[in-house]
């Protein structure tokens, strides 16, 4: 499903903007952008990345929100009474690349060029989710992110993303648990963050 | 710093002073109560025959009275409003190529039936000399100054039509200044009628569609409310020197704010701009409205301004827009998205400049400015 456009691309990440108000991808989200193939790799290939920022904001930068609301008139109902609202805002969203395919092999490392400006970012089918995570290596790009996040928490919102996708998958999230308290060694407070952020608890 | 701050910090002063003087403000209250008490079938006869005009603007009274307050319940949707407005980069005599550019912004909100939004611009670029000038070949008139702004006012009001027709009824067609084309005024009689045709044959669409048409003017530096009132008092009461004196520097919107509570308007008046008399049954009438934050006057043709229900939903939808405004002092978002898309900024308009530099290189001609304006724009020292 076609989820939004980049509006800004880097080497390390984008920034889309949203096809719906309001509404940008879960944060630690796998999405895609299919890019065509040029330079060393002639074929088309497809760029993943992790959602790690979400926001909405005027459009014209020069333009802030106002408040809105009054007794009768408050949340949903605004839009309503303000139409133009929806021509005037934006919903963008910020990526984080992890990795790449193409030939039907899955690289877990940045890809040769950012994803091209203005092409269509779409989310991931549970079973694309799962061959992309099946390997952990990744996980490391996202440790390293410097996003407005903390990247602790970015990590555990995408591990608690993909264990829902793969279909609460308790053996894969207790393999992915101890990758990260091997990349987190030295700094156990973070690490911390990490396993109390993706403890499924009782709920399966 | 050649501006001398100090001698305006004192000025200052003086000027607050001035504003918040007592007696200034017994005489807007006498004001106000004399406007109350005038005849309005007897001032309206007086100005009428008078030959020749007054020589300053007079708000006619189209009632028996001037100073009534008159409120209206708000509208219910489904309704809908379209707002246009315009921005242009005029010729530039340090140019080697003479063009201008218009863009018109426009905005149409639907509320109800399910709410929805459009806002665009149309961006036009004239540089064919019968787009840049008026009788091309003969009288040469240049499209530029006022007659620019003419241009983009009637362009404007073009853009209405169209889209009003389409969105759900009833449609408030509403524009920003005032529908009084009184810069043709000074024209030739063939300006005029350049002008006056295309605008005169958009008011007849907008009639035809049935779009209740009207321009909202915030902060209305307009007199001429005042000035009927200085006629009907200052001719008969020599004695009232000082009052009439303080009625030829007072704002109309000075006295209404006194009379008017949130959400009332005032009587309606023709206007005595004598353009208006080629205006055929466009004739453009006023009244003032009081938007809950300040005096705004409302600009209506006599269509609309004639026919209690459209002028009933005029003042109930201006009410609603202002009441559904996003800043203080409120102002309709139609017309602030209107000017949001007619907005030439000045990266734009740099572009533009670079745009006719590159097509002029393509040409093998030399983008050569006046030695002037490239002074300004260097200032070297």
């Amino acid at each position: 499903m076609q989820i939004g456009e980049i509006v800004e691309t880097g080497s390390v990440g984008f920034v889309a903007q949203g096809r719906e108000l309001n509404r940008p991808p879960e944060l630690g989200s796998l999405v895609k952008v299919a890019c065509p193939g040029y330079g060393s790799t002639e074929e088309d290939r497809r760029v993943y990345g992790v959602v790690s920022f979400g926001t909405t904001t005027g459009l014209d930068p020069g333009r802030r929100a106002v408040r809105r609301s009054s007794e009768e008139v408050y949340d949903a109902a605004i839009y309503r009474e303000h139409p133009q609202l929806k021509q005037v805002l934006r919903t963008e969203f910020n990526v984080v690349l992890v990795g790449w395919a193409a030939s039907g092999s899955i690289r877990h490392h940045l890809p040769p060029q950012p994803p091209p400006l203005h092409y269509s970012v779409r989310t991931c089918e549970p079973q694309e989710v799962r061959d992309f995570s099946e390997r952990l290596f990744y996980l490391r790009l996202l440790l390293t992110a410097s996003d407005q996040l903390p990247s602790e928490q970015l990590l555990a919102a995408h591990l608690r993303q993909v264990y829902q996708a793969r279909g609460r998958d308790r053996a894969w999230l207790e393999r992915a648990a101890r990758e990260v308290a091997g990349l987190l060694k030295q700094d156990v407070e973070r690490l911390l963050v990490v396993l109390q952020g993706i403890d499924p608890g009782r709920e399966g | 710093m050649p501006l001398q701050l100090e001698v305006l910090s004192h000025g200052m002063e003086r000027l607050a002073a001035q504003a918040s003087d007592v007696a200034r403000q017994q005489l807007l209250e006498e004001a106000r109560e004399r406007l109350g008490q005038i005849d309005g079938d007897a001032l309206r006869a007086r100005l009428r025959t008078r030959d020749p005009r007054f020589p300053w603007l007079t708000a006619v009274p189209t009632n028996d009275t001037l100073g009534a307050a008159y409120s209206v319940p708000l509208p219910s949707p489904p309704f809908s409003v379209v707002a246009t407005d315009g921005s242009n980069i005029p010729p530039d005599r340090h140019s080697p190529v003479r063009f201008y550019v218009l863009n018109i912004g426009r905005a149409t909100l639907v509320y109800g039936a399910p709410s929805d939004a459009r806002l665009e611009s149309t961006t036009y670029l004239a540089c064919e000399e019968e787009e840049l000038y008026l009788n091309p070949g003969e009288e040469n008139i240049p499209i530029e100054g006022a007659r620019l702004g003419i241009k983009m006012a009637v362009a404007e009001l073009e853009a209405l039509p169209e889209a009003a027709r389409k969105v759900h009824p009833p449609a408030l067609g509403l524009l920003d200044g005032s529908l009084i084309l009184w810069g043709l005024q000074g024209e030739e009689r063939s300006v005029q009628a350049a002008f006056l045709g295309d605008y005169l044959s958009a008011l007849d669409k907008l009639r035809q569609a049935d779009v209740l048409l009207a321009s909202y003017i915030s902060y209305p530096g307009g007199q001429d409310v005042a000035n009927s009132l200085r006629v009907s008092l200052c001719q008969d009461h020599p004695s009232e020197r000082e009052l009439c004196q303080f009625l030829g520097t007072v704002r109309d919107r000075e006295i209404f704010s006194g009379l008017l509570e949130a959400g009332q308007r005032s009587d309606i008046f023709d206007s005595t701009s004598a353009i208006l008399d080629r205006y055929e049954e466009h004739r453009i009438q006023f009244f003032y409205l009081n938007n809950g934050d300040e005096i705004v006057r409302l600009e209506a043709p006599q269509w609309v301004m004639g026919d209690g229900e459209k002028r009933d939903l005029v003042q109930g939808l201006v009410l609603d827009q202002c009441r559904r405004s996003g800043g203080y002092p409120s102002y309709p978002p139609a017309l602030q998205e209107a000017h949001e898309q007619a907005v030439i900024s000045t990266g734009e308009r740099r572009l533009v400049e670079e745009m006719v530099a590159q097509a002029l290189a393509d040409r093998g001609i030399t983008y050569f400015r006046s030695a002037k304006e490239s002074s300004k724009r260097r200032r070297g020292v």
